[in-house]
């Protein structure tokens, strides 16, 4: 049975130390000045203190940066339930990127294609936990399989009550879980594929269609006559005037 | 190049209408147009995009192994290709590109319209038909391409170059020698620009290698030449220039030269 890795937060444990984002920088080539999981920061949630909310890419069941990218190289993987990006694929386009309502994703500066949290995919081959679940000091950040009943996202999401960050414009089914609820919920932004990408959807795609299956239609009605029809020349001279047709190239 | 006075001594005469380069080219393009069409298609890994279907991507990826490396063969392929044409239109751009274009861009509006509208009713619903619905069914004659290869000629030319172009910057989309914005654009335009040029290159196909009484100029892209009567029913304007300009004598004006 294929797997389906999701990830349950339990944003009160977290204390903004930030141990999650460098991990992951570390283990993933990240470049300072970006970052594939975060930390928000809710500064209005106690009198005691702030509440700080950990997070990365979703990997939604209804993604639609996967929908944006017109090379698949943007894909859920169905063998884990992770959305990927394959390197060899992508082109660094960038559609994908303001089509994620999270703002999980980013252009490598150096490499200059997506990139964005695949739960350490390397580390999970050699069977250890993503790097920012493994440092987490909190143990804020639980990772498994939720088709494994008896994992411990599975354990947890049956014991305690969860709220799923959503987008009111596009609910985009995240997979990522927070214990009881968590703040900030108003920072996600509505999906939306690049003008170039929604034209070709909506518009380029139906038109060259059309196009193709006029054009195809009307090739078929030439070769019906060609084919049926005894034809009357039209041309004066030559050789299809002698044979019967008007063609012409 | 024609063979200078050549006396027609019956309308078999062969007139000389491709250079071997030219041909060469064409049948380049062809290859080339397959591949890139076919590699192109199986490279929209998206359904909501791809216009085909999605067993045709897997079916492409299944031929090159994966994605990958059918992404890598579609550049190669599309290199070798624009590069191509790129070379071949500099070094011939007197002899060969220059005069193709002003041939195709050489309009008669007047008798071009009439020809756009007749042979397209005149091949489906035929020239009784057009009589009954009060249309005269004589096509306008024509130069040396009729007008229906010339709208194709501009499309498959200048589509070409748009291709080529925007293929460049999705291949060099890592170079980070455009912005985003003109990547996502020019993959779009790549898209519709070879869509535009696949529904064209359909009645070029058929007009070319299927329609009855095109077998002389079917077979001209093989052998560069055309027969004399062929040229003259089909050509008419191109035919009468080379007997004005005494390139070629009819036996009816072979004496006067």
């Amino acid at each position: 049975m294929s797997a389906k890795y999701a990830m349950v937060i339990d944003s009160a444990r977290c204390f903004n130390c930030r141990a999650c984002v460098i991990s992951c920088q570390l283990e993933n080539g990240v470049l300072p000045e970006h970052s594939r999981n975060w930390v928000k920061v809710n500064p209005m949630e106690t009198l005691f203190g702030m509440h700080f909310q950990p997070g990365n890419c979703m990997h939604c069941d209804d993604p639609t940066c996967v929908e944006a990218c017109p090379t698949g190289a943007t894909y859920k993987d169905p063998a884990d339930g992770v959305v990927k990006v394959n390197k060899d694929l992508c082109i660094g386009c960038g559609s994908c990127i303001p089509a994620c309502p999270y703002g999980a994703r980013y252009r490598h500066p150096v490499s200059k294609i997506v990139d964005k949290c695949d739960y350490c995919e390397a580390r999970r081959n050699q069977g250890r936990l993503p790097a920012c679940v493994e440092t987490c000091p909190t143990q804020a950040r639980v990772f498994g399989d939720l088709n494994d009943p008896d994992s411990r996202v599975s354990t947890l999401l049956k014991q305690e009550k969860t709220v799923r960050i959503v987008n009111q414009k596009t609910d985009t089914d995240p997979v990522m879980y927070y214990v009881e609820k968590t703040a900030p919920m108003d920072w996600t932004v509505p999906a939306k594929a690049p003008l170039p990408i929604q034209l070709w959807r909506y518009g380029a795609g139906p038109l060259v269609k059309a196009l193709v299956g006029m054009t195809g239609l009307g090739v078929l009605a030439m070769l019906g006559r060609q084919l049926f029809v005894k034809e009357v020349p039209t041309h004066p001279l030559g050789s299809d005037a002698e044979k019967g047709t008007d063609a012409e190239k | 190049m024609l063979r200078k006075g050549l006396m027609l001594k019956n309308k078999k005469e062969m007139l000389r209408r491709h250079t071997v380069d030219a041909m060469f080219m064409h049948w380049f393009n062809t290859i080339f147009w397959a591949v890139l069409l076919a590699t192109g298609v199986g490279l929209i890994d998206n359904p909501a995009l791809q216009p085909l279907g999605m067993w045709w991507v897997r079916t492409m990826q299944a031929v090159f192994g994966d994605g990958a490396a059918l992404l890598e063969f579609h550049i190669t392929a599309g290199a070798v290709w624009s590069l191509g044409f790129l070379v071949y239109g500099t070094v011939r751009f007197k002899r060969i590109t220059f005069p193709f274009v002003k041939e195709l861009l050489a309009f008669s509006p007047r008798t071009d319209i009439a020809w756009l509208v007749k042979k397209p009713l005149s091949m489906t619903i035929g020239p009784k038909m057009m009589q009954r619905l009060g249309l005269n069914p004589t096509i306008p004659e024509q130069g040396f391409y009729n007008v229906g290869q010339k709208v194709f000629g501009i499309t498959a030319f200048f589509g070409g170059i748009v291709i080529a172009v925007t293929g460049w910057i999705m291949t060099f989309s890592q170079q980070d020698l455009t912005g985003q914005s003109t990547v996502q654009w020019a993959i779009l335009i790549h898209f519709l620009t070879a869509g535009l040029v696949f529904a064209g290159l359909l009645v070029h196909i058929y007009m070319a290698a299927i329609a009855k009484g095109m077998r002389p100029a079917f077979i001209s892209m093989f052998t560069g030449y055309v027969p004399a009567d062929y040229a003259a029913s089909h050509h008419k304007h191109w035919f009468d220039s080379l007997k004005n300009s005494h390139k070629i004598n009819t036996l009816e004006n072979g004496s006067k030269n």
